[in-house]
C-alpha cells in the first residue's frame, strides 16, 4: 500500500488542476444554456445551414439542442476530449516516471516484485479518475439540474456521463501499454496528446463517412453519444471490444514491463 | 558459505557488450572489491545481481537463491548505493527515508536518525534543494537503515569530501564487524586497498582475475613525474623496479615498485623544479595484469 499513498501523493496537485479545469470547461458551455435557450431555434437554424459534410464533422448533425441534456451532450464533448487527454497522460507517466527521473534504481531495488509495483501504479491511476469521474459527475449533475427548466432522463444523463469513464480507462490502459512498449520516454504530454487527438480525428470523420468497420478504430465511437441517446444503452458489441482491448493492454503490460531492462542512469 | 556466486554471467545489450562470463563468488563477512575502469562491466554485473537487467546467459544467487527467480524476497536483505543517486525531488529527505523503511519489515526507525547524525545529513530538507554530496549521503542512510546482510555500493565515494568519505568508510566497516557482507565497486584502487580483502578486477566486460589484496599489493607502483631545471640524467635512473621510463624535454615519467627509500636515495643532490608521486592509474596497473598474462 506505501506505493499507492505515495503515486496518490506525488499524483495529487496534477489531479486537483485537471479537475478544476474539467469543471470550468463544463461549467463555461453549460452557462450558456440559459442566454441562447430563448434562440436555440435560430442556432439549429444557423447550424443547418451549413453543408452536411460541415455538420457531420462538427458534430453537430444530429444535434437536437431543443433539451438540456442535448445541449449538456455537446458541452461533455469537450471534457470527454481533455479527460481522454489526461488519462493518458497518467496511464504514460506513472511507470516511464521511475525512468525519467530516474528513481527507479530507488524503486526496483526494495523487496517487491515488478508485478507488484505495476499493480500498485494501475491502482493509483483507477482511484485518480474514479475521483475524477466523481467529481464531473457531481458538477454535470448540478448544472443540469438547476438549469433544466424540464425534468429530464436521469438514465440517459447517468449512461452519457459515465462514458468518461469508460474512455478514461481506455485511454489510461493504452498509456501503461505504450510506456513500457516503447524504449525511453522523455516526455510525456506529446504523446497523450498526439494519440489522443489522432483517435479523436477518426472519430470526427467517420461522423461523415459512418463506416462501421472504422467505427471500431477510435474510442471516441464506442461511445458515441448520440447512439447511446438513440438506444438508450451502450452498444454490446463496441463495449465488448473495450473490455477485450483494456484487458490486453494491462496483460501486455505486465508481460512487457517483467522482461524488461531498466537502463542504467 | 558463499553470499554471492556468479557463474558464466553474460549480458548483451542488442550486439553491445555488457559482460561477458563474469564468474566470482563473495564470502560471508567479507568485504569484497570489484574494481575495473569505467565502462568494464561493474554496474552491468551489479544490476544483474539486483534484477533490474537479466542477464543473456548464466547465472548469479545471492543467498543461495537465484536472483531473477527470488529477486523481490533477496533484495530485503539487501543494501544498494548507486553511483549516481536520484529521489523524488519535491519529497522531503525524512519522507523518502521513511518511504524506503517502509518497504522493510521490522525497520528501526531511530536507525535513520542515527545514521544522519553521522553523515551530517538534514533531515528537513527538501531532495531538490541537496547538493550531490548530499543526495549521497540520502542513498548512504537508505542503504542502511533496514541492517541488509549484504551491502552493495557501485562507486560509492563520489561526491562525499575526504572526512566523509572517511566517515562512510567507518560505517561500512562496523556493518561488516556486524556480520555484513560488503561487495564494494570502484575504479579506484587506492579506496578498495582501504577496505576490501580480495578484488575482482574487470576488464572490457570479462574478469581479468580475482586476487587479495595483500598480494596486490606487493606490486604497489607508484608513479613519478619529475621535472628538472638542467639536463636529465636518465642513467642516474637505472634501477630496478623501474618501468615505463619517458623523456620528454625537461620532465621524466616512470613507474617504480619497490623499496621506496631506494628512489630517495637517487634524487640527493637533484636539480629538480617539481616532484610529483602518484598512485597509478588503472589503466597503468592493468598494463602490468596484461603483460603477465602475455606471458607463458
Amino acid at each position: 500500500m506505501n506505493i499507492l499513498k505515495q503515486e496518490l501523493r506525488m499524483g495529487r496537485k496534477a489531479l486537483v488542476a485537471w479537475c478544476i479545469s474539467l469543471i470550468a470547461v463544463l461549467s463555461l458551455f453549460m452557462l450558456l444554456y440559459p442566454s441562447i435557450s430563448d434562440q436555440l431555434e435560430e442556432f439549429q437554424q444557423v447550424f443547418q445551414s451549413f453543408p452536411i459534410e460541415f455538420q457531420q464533422a462538427a458534430g453537430v448533425a444530429d444535434l437536437d439542442l431543443s433539451s438540456i441534456l442535448s445541449f449538456y451532450q455537446f458541452a461533455l464533448t469537450y471534457v470527454l476530449l481533455a479527460g481522454a487527454i489526461q488519462a493518458m497522460n497518467m496511464g504514460v507517466s506513472v511507470i516511464s516516471a521511475e525512468v525519467r527521473e530516474k528513481t527507479g534504481d530507488f524503486l526496483f531495488v526494495k523487496p517487491v516484485s515488478r508485478n507488484r509495483v505495476i499493480s500498485m501504479k494501475i491502482l493509483a491511476v483507477l482511484v485518480q479518475i474514479l475521483i475524477t469521474n466523481a467529481v464531473v459527475f457531481t458538477t454535470a449533475l448540478i448544472l443540469v439540474t438547476l438549469l433544466s427548466t424540464d425534468s429530464y432522463d436521469f438514465k440517459l444523463f447517468t449512461l452519457v456521463t459515465m462514458s468518461l469513464l469508460f474512455l478514461q480507462v481506455f485511454f489510461a490502459s493504452l498509456g501503461f501499454f505504450v510506456s513500457v512498449f516503447l524504449r525511453r520516454i522523455r516526455t510525456v504530454l506529446p504523446i497523450s496528446m498526439g494519440v489522443v487527438i489522432i483517435f479523436y480525428i477518426i472519430h470526427l470523420l467517420n461522423e461523415t463517412l459512418k463506416d462501421a468497420k472504422l467505427g471500431l478504430v477510435s474510442p471516441f465511437d464506442y461511445f458515441n453519444l448520440s447512439e447511446i441517446t438513440k438506444n438508450m444503452n451502450y452498444d454490446s458489441l463496441n463495449l465488448l471490444l473495450w473490455f477485450v482491448l483494456v484487458g490486453l493492454f494491462i496483460f501486455l503490460t505486465y508481460t512487457l514491463f517483467a522482461r524488461k531492462d531498466l537502463p542504467s542512469i | 558459505m558463499n553470499v554471492i556466486e556468479i557463474n558464466q554471467l553474460t549480458k548483451y545489450y542488442g550486439k553491445h557488450r555488457g559482460i561477458e562470463n563474469v564468474s566470482f563468488s563473495v564470502d560471508r563477512g567479507e568485504i569484497f572489491g570489484f574494481i575495473g575502469p569505467n565502462g568494464a562491466g561493474k554496474s552491468t554485473t551489479i544490476r544483474a545481481l539486483l534484477s533490474l537487467i537479466h542477464p543473456t546467459s548464466g547465472s548469479a544467487t545471492i543467498f543461495g537463491k537465484d536472483c531473477i527467480k527470488y529477486g523481490s524476497e533477496i533484495r530485503r536483505d539487501i543494501g544498494y548505493l548507486p553511483s549516481e543517486v536520484f529521489y523524488y525531488e519535491h519529497m522531503k529527505v525524512r519522507e523518502v527515508l521513511n518511504y524506503s523503511a517502509s518497504f522493510y519489515d521490522n525497520v528501526d526507525y531511530r536507525r535513520i536518525e542515527s545514521l544522519s547524525e553521522v553523515m551530517d545529513l538534514d533531515l528537513n530538507k527538501r531532495i531538490d534543494d541537496l547538493s550531490y554530496g548530499n543526495k549521497k549521503k540520502v542513498g548512504i542512510v537508505q542503504g542502511l537503515l533496514h541492517e541488509p546482510r549484504l551491502i552493495i555500493l557501485d562507486e560509492p565515494t563520489g561526491g562525499l569530501d575526504p572526512l566523509m568519505q572517511q566517515k562512510f568508510f567507518d560505517l561500512i566497516r562496523a556493518e561488516n564487524q556486524n556480520g555484513a557482507t560488503v561487495l564494494f565497486s570502484s575504479h579506484i584502487l587506492s579506496e578498495v586497498q582501504k577496505l576490501c580483502g580480495r578484488v575482482a578486477i574487470i576488464k572490457d566486460g570479462t574478469i581479468v582475475r580475482v586476487e587479495n589484496i595483500r598480494d596486490m599489493q606487493k606490486h604497489n607502483y607508484k608513479k613519478f613525474t619529475l621535472d628538472y631545471k638542467g639536463i636529465i640524467d636518465v642513467h642516474h635512473f637505472n634501477l630496478e623496479g623501474i618501468t615505463n621510463l619517458t623523456v620528454n624535454e625537461n620532465t621524466l615519467h616512470f613507474l617504480f615498485k619497490g623499496d621506496i627509500n631506494r628512489i630517495v636515495e637517487r634524487l640527493q643532490g637533484q636539480n629538480l623544479f617539481n616532484l610529483l608521486v602518484e598512485e597509478p592509474t588503472l589503466e597503468e596497473i592493468f598494463m602490468h595484469y596484461y603483460q603477465k598474462e602475455d606471458q607463458p
